[in-house]
């Protein structure tokens, strides 16, 4: 097994260099073929999986190279921050670079793994090789109408293996030091991507990205400098640190390791670097947002799950997620453009799934790899399109895009879709969150202190009010995208490019399939990745005509009546056409008015600084009762 | 509420019944304000007589995303009369409300589009409180289902009075009756989202409003656990509470109504949470 692993680190990485020398014909062929061997490998992968997870070796040699490459990293920020003079990005690389020298001569030596691969990885491997290869599919198209030289649209789609290569690495990786090794990657290579157009602004932005994931990096190192030097740790290791957290009981290196993961997920407040990323083209914000960086948060959280469940550490993360969910909701309603609005529903359905993983219990489990995986595949569709709006119909407001289902039917048929993928039964995120509402009630329910109860009462509260905000704004979203007119009531598909159409098509039957497949997804796929991860079996069984997971029960028939009548019915009202019935124009009071699309914004920007600082609260309340405990 | 053909009688007998519902209480209200009223019977008299108005729509998406407010909101019903899963419950019955939003905002109708943006605001004011209500069923019951509470042997009010209160100052906002009807104010936004539909189309918005009618006194009747007629009692009290609050207060705006929801309905109903987990009472 451990070469076809190793293979989905090489292939991207051969990918990614011929991709600068390639023209683009070959290219063309080249990436999509490496798209199906990297997914094909990544099943392949999951469905040949073992009982035990597999872990293999480098050669000695391969330590010094992750050394040096850490430095060779640390050495590009440390210069990219003095060129432009930002001394954030060069402080906080240096210190790291300080640090790192610190611990490379403290290091423990000893015989261990350093590539741990289990199931979680593997569902990893699916999302990310699947979900990046069609958005480096749907690149090829859309960089070539980017405005820039040859050379530069070659090293886009160069850029976006790196960054597939990274992520496999980093899912893989068991060693803390590889593992910043990768986590720094990956870093880099969203700043690389967000100044790519390098104007002002981007530059800008790319620089707040840059030092904001520095603290993430700082963190992994604070994680080995602690597992170093307390006593029991010895090995930085996944594995190790997992397996010894019980009998140790300190639980700062975890504390450390959620930061770096809830950094890159873009919580308050490191959530502006996310939203700042959309200034780059559009498939990098899908890749950001849907396979890539921003799901590097709950795969560390779901990692560390088992070590922090039940202790203030993990207590203090749900507050954190609970309330950025909400906060997120919140700051979303004030936004008018499409990209935005996508970004903070991101940073809110994120702080979903982490809020889940840190709970830990089997359905939580459950119900954040289902979030993971739905709101990968959703995002990416969402994102993708929002490109296809830009490029070829112009539109980034939603308040400009009431003309839409007129003009492009096809492009809003997916716009709908994704959004309902977001907000309706039976759709996978829709069962996330309403799983997380039952767990979390039944959590309050059996914890014994009165405090812990209160504070399970609340995070309810916060994640139930954040679920109705974040259904209004997708109304609002939803809404705009089937308006029309009378006059034109003809459905005609636009013309797209094959591959925009492919991508697309590929995207929306993904959604479709894996909604219709749940009752069998559940056990086949999710439920064996959560055993993985609590480390006990998750018990699901069809009872009847419902399928229960631990204490959750779903039942099957409403479900599917309801996958009937919303979201198909929905799709039909867009196609359905009455006959012989008249048409009357709508009543305006006797007025003649201007139409405007009519829709609340609601100005949440005085709320929104205030979200900053409850945000570092939270995270110095991380640290702190990760130290007292 | 087990015996299955009651259930099935109770799911399709559910329009008309929401229909006398209507029926009554314009009968009622109109006694309030000493006026005779119209017959029980106006409701289906109304109904009779749209189906022979002329077929008019805006266009057929609008037409038929109100067919599926209706079909959906029967199923939400159904779920309820049937003892499923509360939040499930909740949930359709959000959705069925998303349509008929949706619908309003497919029309290019000013009128149309304040009416979906105040439904979606009402819906943002009583879905939480709804949800915490069903997280404390959850804590009493040991189940989210709401065949559970049908079953408790103590009525469930005894149990979470004050869930019941917090039921009772939403639901005018779920019934779109004064002081919270912005939804539909009829002298500002000329009945909102269902302004645009006429004649045969607009029976399934009509009739969907009163399906709302049995969605929410069984919510208020599951109040009264396995003791029916104590359930038909509260039931009996909240319709006249609803019409006497309709006929004496003036409608508040929408923000007034999202502040008394959110600061007043809302830690009622998080209060009752709380007694209910420590099991106060």
């Amino acid at each position: 097994m451990a070469p076809i692993i190793v293979s989905l680190f090489i292939l991207p990485v051969v990918v990614s260099l011929l991709l600068l020398f390639l023209p683009k014909a070959a290219a063309k062929v080249l990436t999509i073929l490496a798209t199906l061997t990297l997914s094909g490998i990544s099943l392949y992968l999951y469905y040949s999986r073992g009982d035990q997870p597999i872990q293999f070796a480098v050669p000695a040699i391969v330590d010094k190279i992750v050394l040096i490459a850490d430095f060779a990293l640390l050495a590009y920020v440390i210069a990219q921050g003095f060129l432009q003079r930002n001394i954030l990005v060069w402080g906080l690389a240096a210190l790291q670079a300080g640090i790192l020298a610190y611990l490379a001569m403290n290091m423990p030596h000893g015989e261990y793994m350093q590539f741990y691969v289990d199931n979680l990885s593997l569902f990893m491997f699916i999302l990310i090789n699947v979900v990046s290869g069609v958005i480096a599919i749907y690149s090829l198209k859309y960089i070539d109408e980017e405005q820039c030289s040859p050379f530069r649209k070659k090293y886009f789609l160069s850029t976006i293996f790196w960054f597939i290569a990274a992520m496999n690495l980093l899912s893989a990786a068991d060693n803390l030091e590889y593992f910043y090794l990768f986590f720094e990657l990956t870093t880099i290579a969203s700043y690389l991507f967000i100044r790519f157009r390098l104007d002002k602004e981007s530059k800008q932005n790319a620089l707040t990205a840059l030092w904001m994931n520095q603290i993430g990096g700082l963190a992994i190192l604070g994680a080995i400098a602690y597992t170093i030097f307390t006593p029991g740790y010895g090995v930085p290791t996944f594995s190790h640190l997992l397996t010894q957290a019980p009998t140790v009981g300190v639980i700062l290196p975890f504390a450390f390791l959620a930061i770096a993961g809830l950094v890159k997920g873009a919580q308050y407040p490191f959530s502006k670097w996310l939203i700042g990323a959309m200034v780059a083209p559009t498939p990098v914000s899908a890749l950001l947002h849907s396979s890539t960086m921003v799901k590097i948060a709950p795969f560390i959280i779901l990692k560390i799950s088992p070590a922090i469940q039940g202790t203030p550490v993990a207590t203090v993360i749900i507050c954190l997620t609970a309330f950025v969910f909400i906060a997120a909701a919140i700051g979303a309603l004030a936004q008018d453009t499409f990209k935005k609005i996508l970004a903070h529903s991101t940073i809110a359905l994120l702080a979903l799934m982490i809020l889940m993983s840190a709970v830990g219990t089997p359905v939580a489990v459950t119900a954040a790899l289902m979030l993971i995986f739905f709101h990968g595949v959703s995002k990416c569709m969402l994102f993708l399109n929002a490109g296809i709006m830009e490029h070829v119909f112009h539109m980034k407001q939603t308040s400009s895009m009431t003309k839409l289902a007129e003009v492009g039917p096809y492009t809003s048929l997916i716009v709908a879709v994704g959004f309902m993928s977001l907000l309706l039964p039976p759709f996978g995120a829709f069962i996330g969150k309403w799983f997380s509402i039952e767990t979390l009630g039944t959590i309050g329910g059996a914890v014994i202190t009165p405090g812990y109860k209160l504070i399970s009462a609340l995070i309810l509260v916060m994640i139930v009010c954040g679920g109705a905000v974040l259904s209004l704004l997708y109304f609002k979203v939803l809404g705009s995208m089937i308006s029309r007119t009378g006059e034109r009531d003809k459905v005609k598909f636009e013309k797209l490019h094959p591959i925009y159409r492919g991508t697309m098509n590929f995207l929306l039957v993904t959604v479709l399939l894996c909604t219709i497949a749940l009752p069998w997804l559940i056990p086949g796929y999710f439920a064996p990745v959560a055993a993985t991860i609590i480390k006990s079996g998750v018990p699901v069984a069809f009872e009847g005509f419902a399928l229960t997971i631990d204490n959750v029960k779903l039942p099957l028939i409403p479900m599917i009546a309801a996958f009937v009548l919303l979201p198909l019915g929905i799709i039909a009202a867009m196609f359905v056409r009455f006959k012989n019935v008249d048409r009357a124009k709508e009543y305006a009071c006797g007025e003649k008015v201007e139409y405007n699309f009519a829709s609340f914004y609601f100005t949440t920007e005085k709320a929104t600084p205030y979200f900053v600082y409850a945000g570092i609260l939270f995270f110095v309340g991380i640290l702190l009762v990760g130290y007292l405990m | 509420m087990n015996n299955i053909v009651v259930q099935i009688l109770l799911i399709a007998l559910a329009p008309i019944l929401g229909g006398l519902i209507y029926g009554l209480e314009r009968k009622v209200k109109a006694r309030m304000q000493r006026r005779i009223g119209p017959p029980l019977l106006q409701p289906f008299y109304d109904f009779l007589k749209f189906a022979d108005k002329r077929k008019m729509i805006v266009h057929s998406t609008h037409a038929f995303l109100g067919l599926l407010h209706f079909v959906s909101l029967w199923f939400a019903v159904a779920v309820l009369i049937m003892g499923g899963d509360f939040i499930l419950i909740i949930f359709l019955h959000l959705l069925s409300t998303a349509v008929i939003i949706l619908a309003g905002f497919s029309t290019r109708s000013i009128f149309s589009h304040l009416g979906a943006n105040r439904s979606a605001i009402s819906v943002l004011a009583y879905e939480p409180v709804l949800i915490i209500i069903a997280i404390s069923a959850y804590m009493l019951t040991g189940s989210f289902d709401v065949s559970a509470l049908y079953a408790s042997e103590i009525p469930v009010l005894f149990k979470m009075p004050l869930a019941f209160i917090a039921l009772l100052l939403i639901l005018p906002v779920k019934l779109k009756k004064s002081p919270f009807d912005v939804s539909e104010a009829h002298q500002e936004v000329v009945g909102g989202v269902e302004l645009e539909y006429s004649g045969i189309f607009y029976e399934a918005v009509y009739t969907a409003k009163w399906l709302d009618y049995i969605f929410v006194y069984l919510l208020v009747f599951m109040f009264g656990g396995a003791n029916i007629w104590l359930g038909l009692v509260l039931v009996a009290l909240t319709f006249i509470y609803i019409n006497a609050l309709d006929n004496s207060t003036a409608r508040v705006n929408y923000k007034q109504m999202l502040r008394f929801c959110l600061w007043v309905a809302l830690p009622i109903a998080f209060v009752n949470l709380l007694l209910t987990m420590f099991g106060v009472l």
